[in-house]
């Protein structure tokens, strides 16, 4: 048998309506919630889980190469080092696999930032949002933010993983003191798709109404670019640096969305890239099968076209979020 | 005590001045909030959500300067919006409980809540459902729930029976009389269906070009000097009409079987006589009542007193 | 004038109306149900927007499906919010006034007639982009009107106008009702509904449910006894008496005593009993009335029998 809790109370609970008197956070800095729950609801898409894994493809590659290599390479006489590694630059590789994980890291930010601001608009949420004490700012830098954690998440779990694994493994060829500072110069790079893609994608998407069209749209300028810079590179390949076509046609490599990125990687990490190959001694380069590196840009100019991009979009965003009429 | 004050408010949008000098206080309880399209209404509201500068005088909400705290009173306030909205790709316990985080709640506290609201509005299983299936109907409640989901002390609600059928619109008007009797929520509900307001509301506030036209209790608006009667046949009887001024009473208006007439005397004495004068003209009476404005003729009273009614024009 | 015979249409499996047979006629009929009930497909087949799947529908005896004939005849002011934007809403009445085959004269007159009937003349000549819904609902009713049609159907046409607005516009309909017209509206807001007629009909899930006069349908009601409210001093002794009537079905004390809810068969012999009971007995009386005499009951009680 169960007896009231305290004199006068009834047996039956009232259900009506209770007002809520619980604790409330201070109404600033609503981007924590928003950035939250950009990243809830996309961390639940299998597209976005697709993606991510595959974007660490090249890194598996490698991981085989380099394990095959290592096992099966004979008549290496006692005291000396294996020719295949030697001739490894290690930076060059994380360089490799950035490249490769470029198309890979753009479908993800279709994924996760495509219909980010575009089914908003169809949906009329801002409404909400402003409704509530979360303003412009708040949305916008909220959305930002979770985009570029899930980017840059997916962008450094496969790297930092690979780096662990050739600190371990490949100390012997160099891994570490090739190049110590390596793991602080990896940093920036990891950021650089993030920063890219949230800014790009989120401008894109608040063009339209609908993220499926805002993803089109933007696979659109991805692979119209794509198609020009592979273009550039066949121009290049068709004309070694010195011979025929003016060195500037190099750098237009770099005008598409991967190109740009890779552009800033390679700034920051200092190199050209090669495909298993490194630089011969006195000059001159060593082909890999059809590898023809394009040396690095200079920071001082990629640097501002790279932000300025960033800024471009960001701004679209800004302008494009409507500033809704909450009673209307 | 009072909900809200506006005092001396003048807001303009470049050279409109859409509130000129307005002053107003908001009771506590459930207020109507009234006017003519563009009167200041929605600039009223805006203002009363923070969002407006004022070009001069001030007020404020729950305690709040509305020029300088716009969020706090956000926080403080809940919004059901008139048109349409929701947060796309979210089931209705997941959109109400983010409401609630972006009102300023802990994210267990926000779910629990969500589906003590949701419960509340009317939506069972439903709430598991994605929001963009739903009905017009359970669009409003879900509007209704992220409202009220941070427990706010003031809830402004715009057009809350906008596109519900009659039973819809019965349902959300309990809703909203329960919430706001007897829970310590204060209402403002803008409208223009003029009998939502006198069903759900115990005073008005009523806006005309920028400034406060009237306010007050409904049953004070309603009341007619003189205590007319309406008086209710079962078909029309001109003989009626005649005998009752014959008697020493006045006839107001006729329409169809409704007599608006007045005697002297309480309506206990008044029912005898009329009854008597229907008997002599055949007539037999289905209803009498004291007279009430309805609130829309008040509310068309208070918006033009002078004006004529315009002429039907023949086309 | 409109004339519906056994018509159905459904989409799939879905039915849209079920065997509606009736009959509309001059003056002004609401036509009423909930949310899906069907009101929106009887109104285009009407207008000749939906062939029906089985049936007939008649306007002045001819069929209206993509039928020209017909279409001058009717006036249709629809729910959605169609327009051209960047005309004015002068441009657009009178292109739509060309297109029901009147001359360039004879459009820009009748436009500006209809303009001044519904109270737009002078905000005609901006954008439409620009319009409030209020203004946009007077250029639907004046596109519906310009050709002067005999019959106009309109669906939801009191949606976001204010309470003047409301009442300009329900004079409007009364004037073009009263001169013999067939107006057919279609609307939730019961209230504005009962200000303009009496005589309703109201589909549910498909189906007629009720055609006709108001008053009468609710007296056929039987399931629900017709309900009196007295309010009286002396509620205890007026029960006593009320009591001994027979046609008084139930009787109920209101929670604060001060009145009486009762339910009655044949209101016509109460109300003679009650005058007498008035005039002979003394029985003491503020107040009765029928709270359930108004449509909003009616639409309860028929929906959900």
């Amino acid at each position: 048998m169960s007896f009231p809790t305290s004199r006068g109370s009834s047996p039956i609970a009232d259900l009506t309506y209770r007002n809520y008197d619980g604790p409330l956070d201070p109404p600033v800095n609503r981007w924590v919630a928003i950035a939250r729950n950009t990243i809830k609801m996309n961390v639940k898409k299998k597209g976005f889980w697709g993606w991510a894994i595959l974007s660490a493809l090249w890194y598996l590659v490698l991981i085989i190469v380099f394990y095959f290599v290592d096992t099966f390479s004979t008549n290496i006489p006692v005291g000396q080092q294996n020719p295949f590694f030697a001739q490894i630059i290690w930076k060059d590789q994380f360089l490799t696999a950035f490249g490769v994980s470029q198309m890979m890291l753009f479908a993800v930010a279709l994924v996760v930032g495509g219909g980010a601001i575009a089914n908003d608009n169809r949906a009329n949420a801002l409404l909400v949002y402003l409704s509530k004490p979360a303003t412009k700012g708040d949305y916008l830098i909220g959305k930002w933010l979770g985009v570029f954690t899930l980017i840059t998440l997916v962008t450094a779990a496969p790297m930092l993983a690979f780096y662990l694994y050739g600190a371990l493994s490949y100390r012997q060829y160099g891994f570490i003191s090739d190049n110590p500072t390596l793991l602080l110069k990896l940093i920036p790079v990891i950021l650089i798709p993030g920063f890219f893609h949230a800014s790009v994608v989120l401008g894109v998407s608040s063009l339209f109404k609908q993220g499926r069209i805002a993803g089109a749209a933007y696979a659109g300028i991805y692979f119209m670019s794509y198609i020009f810079t592979s273009a550039m590179r066949i121009v290049h390949i068709a004309n070694p640096p010195g011979k025929g076509v003016p060195h500037f046609a190099d750098n237009l490599y770099y005008f598409s969305i991967d190109g740009i990125q890779i552009g800033m990687a390679k700034a920051l990490l200092n190199s050209s890239g090669n495909l298993f190959v490194s630089v011969v001694p006195g000059g001159g380069r060593r082909m890999g099968p059809g590898a023809v590196p394009i040396d690095a840009p200079s920071l001082a100019i990629i640097a501002p076209i790279y932000f300025g991009i960033c800024a471009l979009f960001l701004w679209i965003a800004w302008t494009k979020v409507r500033a809704v009429e909450v009673v209307g | 005590m009072s909900v809200a004050t506006i005092q001396n408010l003048t807001v303009k949008y470049g050279n409109f001045t859409a509130l000129n000098d307005f002053s107003c206080e908001v009771p506590e309880g459930c207020t109507g909030l009234l006017g003519p399209n563009g009167a200041g209404k929605t600039t009223l509201l805006k203002t009363l959500l923070g969002f407006v500068k004022p070009v001069g005088g001030g007020g404020s909400v729950l305690g709040f300067d509305i020029a300088r705290d716009g969020r706090a009173i956000r926080q403080r306030i809940g919004l059901m919006p008139e048109q349409d909205c929701h947060i796309p790709g979210m089931t209705a316990v997941q959109f109400v409980a983010y409401a609630g985080e972006l009102a300023g709640m802990p994210s267990d506290q926000a779910v629990r809540r969500a589906h003590e609201v949701l419960e509340y509005s009317g939506l069972g299983e439903a709430r598991y459902r994605n929001v963009e299936t739903y009905s017009t109907g359970m669009k409003q409640r879900i509007k209704f729930a992220q409202a009220l989901v941070h427990g706010p002390k003031l809830l402004l609600l715009d057009e809350p029976t906008n596109g519900l059928d009659p039973a819809g619109r019965e349902e959300m008007l309990e809703l909203v009389r329960a919430v706001s009797h007897g829970k310590g929520v204060n209402v403002l509900v803008s409208s223009h269906v003029l009998p939502d307001i006198e069903r759900v509301c115990d005073q008005v506030i009523v806006v005309m070009n920028g400034r406060l036209r009237a306010s007050g209790k409904i049953t004070d608006l309603k009341r007619l000097e003189g205590h007319p009667v309406d008086v209710e046949l079962r078909e029309p009887v001109p003989a009626f009409a005649e005998a009752v001024q014959k008697a020493g009473g006045e006839v107001i208006s006729v329409k169809s079987t409704s007599y608006r007439i007045r005697f002297p005397g309480t309506p206990e004495e008044v029912v005898p006589k009329v009854l008597l004068l229907a008997r002599g003209v055949e007539a037999q009476v289905r209803g009498f009542a004291v007279a009430e404005r309805s609130l829309e003729d008040a509310f068309l009273d208070v918006i033009a007193p002078h004006e004529a009614i315009p002429q039907v024009s023949i086309v | 004038m409109i004339k519906l015979e056994h018509v159905s249409r459904w989409y799939g499996d879905v039915i849209g109306v079920n065997d509606v047979s009736c009959e509309i006629g001059p003056g002004l009929t609401a036509l009423l149900g909930m949310n899906g009930a069907g009101k929106s497909t009887l109104m285009r087949i009407i207008t000749g927007q939906l062939k029906t799947t089985t049936g007939s529908v008649a306007i002045d005896g001819l069929e209206p499906f993509a039928n020209p004939e017909v279409f001058k005849k009717l006036g249709y002011c629809p729910e959605i919010d169609n327009f051209y934007e960047h005309y004015s809403g002068r441009q657009f009445v009178e292109f739509l006034a060309r297109l029901s085959g009147m001359s360039k004269s004879e459009s820009k007159a009748r436009t500006q007639v209809v303009l001044e009937h519904v109270g737009m003349a002078d905000r005609a000549d901006k954008k439409i982009a620009g319009y409030s819904k209020g203004m946009r609902q007077r250029i639907k009713l004046a596109q519906a009107t310009v050709h002067d049609p005999n019959i106009i159907l309109l669906d939801e046409p009191l949606n976001g106008l204010d309470p003047v607005g409301r009442r300009e516009f329900i004079d409007v309909l009364g004037g073009l009702a009263d001169q013999g017209k067939c107006i057919v509206v279609s609307s939730h807001i019961l209230f504005e509904v009962e200000q303009m007629t009496r005589s309703i009909l109201l589909l549910h899930r498909g189906r007629l449910l009720a055609n006709g006069d108001l008053r009468v349908i609710r007296s056929l009601i039987d399931k629900h006894p017709h309900q009196v409210r007295i309010a009286t001093p002396e509620p205890r002794r007026t029960a006593e008496f009320l009591v001994t009537l027979p046609n008084v079905v139930s009787l109920r004390f209101d929670r604060a005593d001060k009145a009486l809810q009762l339910e009655v068969r044949e209101p016509d012999a109460f109300y003679d009993a009650l005058a007498r009971a008035v005039l002979e007995e003394k029985l003491p009386l503020e107040s009765f009335t029928s709270p359930d005499n108004n449509l909003e009951s009616v639409f309860k009680y028929l929906v959900n029998a």
